[in-house]
């Protein structure tokens, strides 16, 4: 084999697919777009919230005994409250995963939330007992009809709350308390609704701890058990225990990430040996250098293709981790082992792809081929929970010295928080060069004699035939 | 004086069918070379062989002196008769892929592009992509990938097929400017009469079989003619008379003439000769074998008339451009 030739494909295979404009943009500069737009989507989502809701609420109380706290409760100025508590609760936590530095930033975010969340106005009508609570209905419906009453209405009828008798008190000791019913106006904010369930929930409990003589303070002291972050101790010392999201997060990325690369260099094969076959270039090129030379050319050229999409994306998963200061969760050896797999997955995917773009005669045919491999392809999703969970099971073990899916399994053992053992990775590595090879052997017999066959196009058993006739 | 390609006992089958049966050929170096032969003959599977993208499955091949082709494919030039071109790229970076591909250095690789592309006519589109090329201008492009670098053996499949008189003029008359340099020069045609302006060889083959291998001149010695065209002054209606000459064995009429076939052993100038007298004529000349005729003659086993016809019509009816696919 001529290696100046094959460099030759495959520095034409590369520029031809990764320096167009439409592989840059698609690949490279969407994803990065995206990323950077994120903001802009979310405050532009917020800001298309409606205005706050403004409006009467009638309370049937059949309990007579709620009323007094319910009004309480969602009377104007201890709602606003609630909610300046709620934006201080909430910069606390984000001030604790945000890195040092970030406050001004912060503080500005909570400022915009502030003036974009709106929390609804409420006036609180008592309706007396022995009221109708259908009038009440009636009342309400005749305001929807009308359409008149505008959101900024306080005589707009938001909601009827109907408490049962027995929701305070019991009835009879062996049964349990009674309960509410809301009925509400159409097309509410969630935060209105929110805001009137839980205040009729939280008075009622407070009625209900009152009459039992229950202190509620200490009822939730009681329950509140505080936990500061679980540390793992390591052969190396104290580390942070890894959150059941760590778990999964760094398994999942590099998963998808070992798909994504192998799969658009593999395709983009698919599709430059069809076209070149459709084309009939292939001929000409076939007068300069042989089959071979050809075939491990433009897969090599599309591996740097998949493995410039690595590079770029890892690079961002690493520097996203090191934005979060959680440079801990990945260690150097996966992101080695994610190249190593990388490249072994490819070349399994990229003979199948060869094999199948030198025996079609166009990218239609190429369907019919390619539905069993992108099934393959798919097989590590399914494998995702059962080997997250347990990355050391039988099924996990097995399924990873299975090639061609073998890479794939085995990148979420080696990133899951219980790794394999060495001798394992080193093996698995060993089988799949194996398959590489195989696998190679196989895609050059389909594709030299594939490359010249027009006309009809093939099935899996004629591909077999060519396997045994090359 | 050394062969550039020699072929003994070579065959060739795709599955059930013999594509190339037992083709025994010796091409000096230096030559020009016609193979000929009606579509789906076996010309583009043994010109692949030749080329190694096609293996032979029994017999001897060898090429410039190598036992095959992947030896030599640097002085090797190649136009498939499948000739395709990358779409997107553009005229010069194609060419300069080729050269690349084909063993030339980077250096100077751009000035010979250019001279090429001056040489065809096309010095305005190295900054075009291929697409937008017309057919002919392709054509033209495809024939400078496959000389680009100065080979030693020029094979073209079907180099005329789909170009314009002009171009096909210009082709020629740079396939004679390399034959002239000492280049060996092989194309396949399935229109005779192209073989018959360039080729000073002439290969016929005929369901995957030589039929036919020498040159053009003893090709024309030995298909040597009984056959006479005249045109009697008073038109074709005499001819009954002309049939009753002495020698002539029938007499058929052409485009205003007469085509007349002579009896075995008789000499043709002394039948023109009587012909002259026995009636004015505007012409007499001896009617020359067209390398169509020869082959009709060749694969009909020397049958005339309606049958030949037939059987022309059959080999040589001007088809759109058909598909010789695996053959």
């Amino acid at each position: 084999m001529n290696l100046s030739k094959v460099f030759r494909v495959a520095g034409r295979e590369f520029a031809s697919t990764a320096m167009t404009k439409g592989f840059i943009i698609g690949a490279l500069v969407m994803p990065a777009a995206i990323g950077a737009l994120m903001p802009l989507i979310i405050v532009l989502t917020m800001s298309a919230q409606p205005p706050a809701d403004t409006g009467t609420v009638y309370v049937l109380d059949r309990s007579a005994d709620v009323t007094g706290t319910l009004s309480d409760r969602l009377a104007p100025e201890n709602v606003e409250a609630r909610w300046q508590e709620r934006f201080e609760k909430v910069k606390d936590v984000t001030k604790r995963m945000l890195p040092s530095g970030q406050e001004g930033t912060l503080d500005q975010g909570i400022a915009n939330a502030k003036s974009i969340i709106r929390y609804p106005n409420f006036r609180v009508i008592p309706a007396g007992s022995d009221t109708d609570i259908d009038e009440l209905k009636e009342e309400m419906q005749a305001q929807v009809a009308a359409e008149g009453k505008a959101r900024g209405d306080i005589e707009t009828v938001l909601a009827i709350i109907e408490i049962d008798a027995d929701a305070t008190q019991k009835v009879n000791e062996d049964e349990g308390y009674g309960g509410f019913q809301v009925f509400l106006r159409p097309k509410l904010n969630d935060e209105t609704i929110g805001e009137i369930r839980d205040g009729v929930k939280w008075s009622i409990r407070q009625r209900r701890y009152e009459n039992a003589g229950i202190n509620r303070t200490q009822v939730l002291e009681i329950s509140e058990v505080s936990e500061r972050d679980s540390q793992e101790i390591t052969a190396e010392g104290e580390k942070k225990a890894a959150s059941e999201f760590t778990n999964f997060i760094i398994p999942i990325v590099s998963l998808v990430l070992l798909l994504i690369a192998s799969m658009t260099g593999g395709q983009y094969l698919l599709t430059t040996t069809v076209e070149e076959k459709s084309n009939r270039v292939v001929e000409v090129i076939l007068s300069a250098c042989s089959p071979m030379e050809l075939m491990t050319g433009k897969i090599l050229g599309q591996m740097f293709v998949g493995l410039s999409l690595l590079v770029v994306y890892s690079w961002l998963g690493i520097f996203a981790l090191i934005y979060m200061e959680r440079q801990d969760l990945v260690s150097l050896s996966t992101i080695v082992l994610i190249f190593v797999f990388f490249i072994l997955a490819y070349f399994m995917f990229a003979s199948l792809m060869a094999a199948i773009g030198s025996a079609v005669n166009e990218m239609r045919e190429a369907q019919s081929l390619m539905t069993p491999v992108i099934l393959l392809m798919m097989l590590p999703y399914f494998f995702f929970m059962p080997v997250i969970r347990a990355p050391n099971s039988m099924l996990s073990t097995v399924t990873s010295f299975i090639p061609p899916i073998s890479p794939f399994i085995m990148i979420m053992r080696v990133a899951s928080n219980d790794p394999p053992p060495v001798w394992q990775t080193g093996l698995v590595i060993l089988v799949n060069a194996v398959a590489v090879v195989i696998f190679l052997w196989l895609a050059a017999k389909v594709f030299r004699v594939g490359l010249l066959m027009f006309g009809k196009p093939p099935n899996v058993r004629t591909l077999i035939k060519w396997i045994r006739m090359a | 004086m050394s062969q550039a390609v020699s072929m003994q006992g070579v065959r060739k089958t795709f599955g059930p069918k013999v594509a190339v049966e037992g083709i025994d050929l010796s091409i000096p170096e230096g030559a020009i070379y016609g193979f000929i032969g009606p579509n789906g003959a076996g010309k583009t599977t043994t010109i692949r062989m030749i080329m190694s993208i096609l293996f032979p499955d029994r017999g001897e091949l060898s090429v410039l002196g190598k036992k095959s082709a992947v030896e030599s494919k640097d002085r090797i030039g190649y136009l498939p008769e499948e000739r395709g071109i990358y779409k997107k790229m553009k005229v010069g970076s194609f060419l300069m892929h080729m050269g690349r591909l084909k063993g030339l250095d980077r250096s100077g690789l751009k000035p010979r592009v250019m001279e090429w592309l001056d040489r065809v006519d096309l010095a305005d589109v190295h900054k075009k992509k291929c697409e937008e090329l017309s057919k002919g201008m392709q054509q033209k492009v495809q024939f400078v990938a496959s000389v680009l670098h100065d080979p030693d053996l020029i094979i073209l499949d079907e180099p005329f097929s789909g170009l314009d008189p002009v171009n096909m003029r210009l082709l020629r008359s740079l396939i004679d400017e390399e034959h002239g340099r000492g280049k060996t020069v092989i194309f396949s045609t399935h229109v005779m009469h192209q073989a018959e302006q360039n080729c000073d060889h002439i290969v016929m083959i005929h369901h995957g079989k030589k039929v036919l291998d020498d040159s053009l001149d003893v090709i024309r010695k030995r298909f040597d003619p009984r056959a006479l065209l005249v045109e009697p002054i008073e038109g074709t209606s005499r001819s009954h008379d002309v049939a009753l000459v002495e020698g002539v064995a029938h007499v058929t009429a052409i485009d205003g003439a007469l085509e007349v076939v002579l009896d075995q052993g008789v000499d043709p100038q002394r039948a023109m000769r009587s012909l002259l007298d026995s009636m004015p004529m505007n012409r007499v000349e001896i009617k020359r074998p067209t390398l169509e005729d020869i082959f009709i003659e060749i694969v009909s086993g020397g049958k005339r008339g309606a049958d030949a016809e037939q059987l022309r019509a059959e080999l040589f009816a001007e088809t759109p451009e058909q598909e010789e696919g695996d053959s």
